[in-house]
C-alpha cells in the first residue's frame, strides 16, 4: 500500500508537471493569466455559489421529505437534479446561439423553447407526483413513510 | 467562532449519501470517464499533431468517428457525475482544522487543482462544441495541457485516498446487514459520520445554523430538542417518540415495530438509492438528449445537441463555410487548377481533367473534433492514382494546401498510410451531387479515420514530400 501510494504520487506529480510544461511552452504568458483567472473562478463558483445552492435545495427537500411519500420524493428529487443539469448544459448553448452561430448548421435548434418544454414536462411530472401522493396519502390516512434527500 | 460554524455546517451536511462508499462509487465512474476522455483526447491530438515516427490505423474507417464521439459523450456524462461527486464530498470542504500539516496542505491543494482543472476542462470543452469561445485563452492548447494537469492530479488524488478506496471498494464491506454505512476511522475519510454528527438527543446548535436545522426538522423554535418531530431522513434516531407522528399512526402501530437498526438501515438505503437514481437519471438524460449528433441510435432523441445529422448542404453539416474561409472568389474561379508536385514531375489538372482520370466512390464519415459525425458517399480520384500521374509512390508523405487565406488547417500533412489507402480520395462529388461550395468545391480531401479538420477543403496543391 505504502509503496503503491508513493509510486502513484510520483507519477501524478510528473504528469501534472508535464502538463504545466506544455502549458507554459504553448500558451503566451498573458493568456496564462486569463486561464488562471478562470481556474480560480471555477473553484470560487463551485464553493461559493453552487454548493450553497445545492445545500439549500437539499435542505428544502429534506423538510419536504417529512410530509411526502418515498416515491414522490424520489420523483421530485430526480426531476430537480435532471432539470438542473439540463439547464446547466443548455443555457450556455442558448448563449452561444445568441452570440451568433458561424453557420446555420451550428446550434440549429430553438434551444430556449426546447429547454422550457423539457423543464415544463419535468414540472408537470413533479406536480402530478405531488398530487397523486397527496390524494393516496389522504386515502390511506397518512401511512408513515421513509424519506430521502439529496443532501 | 469559525470553528463552531465549520462544525455546525458539517452537521447540516451530514447525510446518508455523503459517505466514503458513495465517494468511491462516483469516483470510480468519474475516473473511468476521465481516462476515456484522456485516451481518446490524446488519440485525437496526435492525429492532428503527430510525432515524426507516428503512423495510424486507417481501418476501421469509422475509428475516429467512434473515439471522438466517445470523447464528447463521456465528457458530457462527466458533468452530472462530477457534481454528484463534489456534492458527496462537500463536508470535507469545511473540515476542522482546515489544515493538519504540510502534507495535508499539499493534499488539499492538489484537490483544489483537480477540481478547478476538471470544471474548466469540462465546461470549456462543452462550450467549444457550441463553437463559442468566451474565454481569454486558446482553447486547443489549454485543453491539451490541462488534460495532463487533470490526470496528474487525479493520480495524486487516488494515491492520497487509496486506503479509503480499498476499504470501500466493495458494497458488502461498506454496509452492515441492515444497510447502514460501516464507518472505519482508520482509513482517514474526511466525511462526517452520519447519525453521530448531530444525534437527535443533542441540542441544536445556536445561531443561524441551528435555526435552519430546526426549520428543516420542523421543530418548534423555542424547543431545544424535546418534542421535535424530525425529518426521517435527517434524524437517524427518531424512534418511538411519544406524541410524534409515529404514535399517531394506526397502521404502523398495528404491526410490530422493526428494530431501530433495521429502520435506520432502511432509511439510509432509501436515501442513497434516491440520490443515485437522481444522478443516474441526470446522466442518462443529458447523454441521450445529445448523443444523436454522433450516434445513429441517438438520432431520434437529439433534442439539445449542437448539431443535427442530415442538416446542411447535401444533407451534411458544415464547420467552416467558403465565406468564412475567404475562398468565395478563388474556389469558383473558372481557371481553377489542382497542382500536383512529384519528386521529378509537376502536373496541373482542371476539374474536367481530374474527372477524366477515373472516379471511385467510397463511403466515409466526416467526424469532427467537436464530436458530431455523419456518414457520406464521396466520389473522386484516389490519392494513389493521382500520385501515380507524377510518378510518385503510393506510400508517400504528402502536403496538401488549401485556397484558404488563413487558418491553422490551411496546410495539411498526410502520412503514407493515408496516401496509399484505396479509400483516400480527392473528392469531387458528395452524396450524388457536385461538391457544395461549403463542402469544399471544386475539390477536397476525404480519408479514412481522420478528424474533419484534416479533410482539407478547396484544395489547390498536393506536394509529395518523400
Amino acid at each position: 500500500m505504502r509503496a503503491t501510494r508513493i509510486v502513484l504520487v510520483v507519477l501524478g506529480v510528473l504528469v501534472l508537471a508535464f502538463g504545466a510544461y506544455v502549458l507554459v511552452t504553448t500558451v503566451k504568458p498573458n493568456r496564462i493569466g486569463g486561464l488562471a483567472v478562470w481556474l480560480i473562478a471555477a473553484v470560487v463558483l463551485h464553493d461559493a455559489v453552487l454548493s450553497p445552492f445545492v445545500v439549500l435545495v437539499g435542505l428544502g427537500l429534506r423538510r419536504a421529505g417529512r410530509a411526502l411519500r418515498v416515491w414522490v420524493l424520489v420523483v421530485v428529487q430526480t426531476a430537480v437534479v435532471l432539470g438542473s443539469v439540463l439547464a446547466l448544459v443548455v443555457v450556455p448553448e442558448i448563449a452561444a446561439k445568441a452570440h451568433g452561430a458561424k453557420n446555420p448548421t451550428v446550434v440549429p435548434f430553438d434551444y430556449t423553447g426546447r429547454l422550457l418544454l423539457v423543464e415544463g414536462v419535468l414540472l408537470v411530472v413533479v406536480v402530478a407526483a405531488l398530487v397523486i401522493g397527496f390524494v393516496t396519502a389522504r386515502r390511506s390516512a397518512g401511512t408513515v413513510v421513509e424519506s430521502t434527500t439529496i443532501s | 467562532m469559525l470553528r463552531r460554524l465549520l462544525g455546525d455546517s458539517r452537521a447540516v451536511l451530514a447525510s446518508p449519501n455523503r459517505n466514503a462508499r458513495s465517494a468511491v462509487v462516483f469516483g470510480r465512474l468519474l475516473g473511468i470517464a476521465f481516462v476515456i476522455c484522456f485516451g481518446t483526447g490524446l488519440f485525437s491530438h496526435f492525429l492532428q499533431d503527430p510525432l515524426p515516427w507516428m503512423r495510424f490505423p486507417t481501418r476501421p474507417t469509422q475509428l475516429y468517428q467512434f473515439t471522438q464521439g466517445l470523447h464528447i459523450t463521456a465528457g458530457i456524462a462527466i458533468i452530472p457525475l462530477l457534481f454528484a461527486k463534489l456534492n458527496t464530498v462537500m463536508p470535507a470542504l469545511l473540515q476542522d482544522p482546515p489544515v493538519r500539516g504540510p502534507l495535508h496542505l499539499l493534499e488539499r491543494l492538489s484537490i483544489a487543482v483537480f477540481v478547478s482543472a476538471a470544471i474548466v476542462q469540462v465546461g470549456t470543452g462543452l462550450v467549444n462544441t457550441y463553437q463559442w469561445y468566451p474565454w481569454p485563452f486558446p482553447f486547443r492548447q489549454v485543453h491539451y495541457a490541462l488534460s495532463y494537469v487533470l490526470i496528474g492530479s487525479l493520480v495524486i488524488h487516488i494515491a492520497t485516498k487509496l486506503p479509503v478506496i480499498v476499504r470501500y471498494w466493495r458494497a458488502r464491506d461498506s454496509y452492515d446487514a441492515e444497510g447502514r454505512f460501516v464507518r472505519d476511522d482508520t482509513v482517514g475519510s474526511e466525511l462526517p459520520p452520519y447519525g453521530l454528527a448531530h444525534p437527535a438527543s443533542a441540542p441544536y446548535p445556536r445561531g443561524l445554523v441551528g435555526r435552519v436545522m430546526r426549520w428543516v426538522d420542523g421543530a418548534p423554535a423555542a424547543s431545544t430538542t424535546g418534542g421535535a418531530e424530525p425529518s426521517r431522513a435527517s434524524r437517524p434516531d427518531d424512534e418511538s417518540r411519544p406524541g410524534g407522528q409515529d404514535a399517531a399512526d394506526p397502521a404502523r402501530n398495528l404491526s410490530p415495530e422493526p428494530s431501530l437498526g433495521v429502520r435506520a438501515g432502511r432509511r439510509e438505503r432509501i436515501a442513497r438509492r434516491g440520490f443515485f437514481a437522481g444522478v443516474a437519471a441526470a446522466t442518462a438524460g443529458v447523454v441521450v438528449l445529445t448523443v444523436g449528433q454522433s450516434s445513429r441510435l441517438g438520432e431520434p432523441f437529439n433534442v439539445f445537441a449542437p448539431r443535427q445529422r442530415g442538416r446542411g448542404p447535401a444533407g451534411l453539416p458544415v464547420n467552416r463555410t467558403a465565406r468564412a474561409a475567404g475562398v468565395l472568389a478563388t474556389a469558383t474561379a473558372a481557371d481553377w487548377t489542382l497542382t500536383v508536385v512529384g519528386p521529378r514531375l509537376t502536373r496541373t489538372f482542371s476539374r474536367a481533367e481530374l474527372v477524366a482520370l477515373g472516379m471511385t466512390e467510397v463511403a466515409l464519415p466526416i467526424s469532427c473534433v467537436e464530436g458530431w459525425s455523419q456518414m457520406a458517399r464521396w466520389k473522386g480520384i484516389r490519392m494513389r492514382d493521382l500520385l501515380a500521374t507524377v510518378q510518385a509512390e503510393p506510400s508517400s508523405e504528402v502536403r496538401v494546401t488549401s485556397l484558404e487565406r488563413h487558418g491553422g488547417y490551411r496546410i495539411m500533412d498526410m502520412g503514407p498510410e493515408y496516401a496509399a489507402d484505396p479509400t483516400t480520395l480527392v473528392a469531387l462529388e458528395l452524396n450524388g451531387a457536385t461538391l457544395d461550395l461549403d463542402h469544399g468545391f471544386p475539390a477536397r480531401i476525404i480519408a479514412p479515420g481522420r478528424p474533419g479538420v484534416l479533410q482539407t477543403k478547396w484544395i489547390e496543391r498536393i506536394e509529395v514530400r518523400s
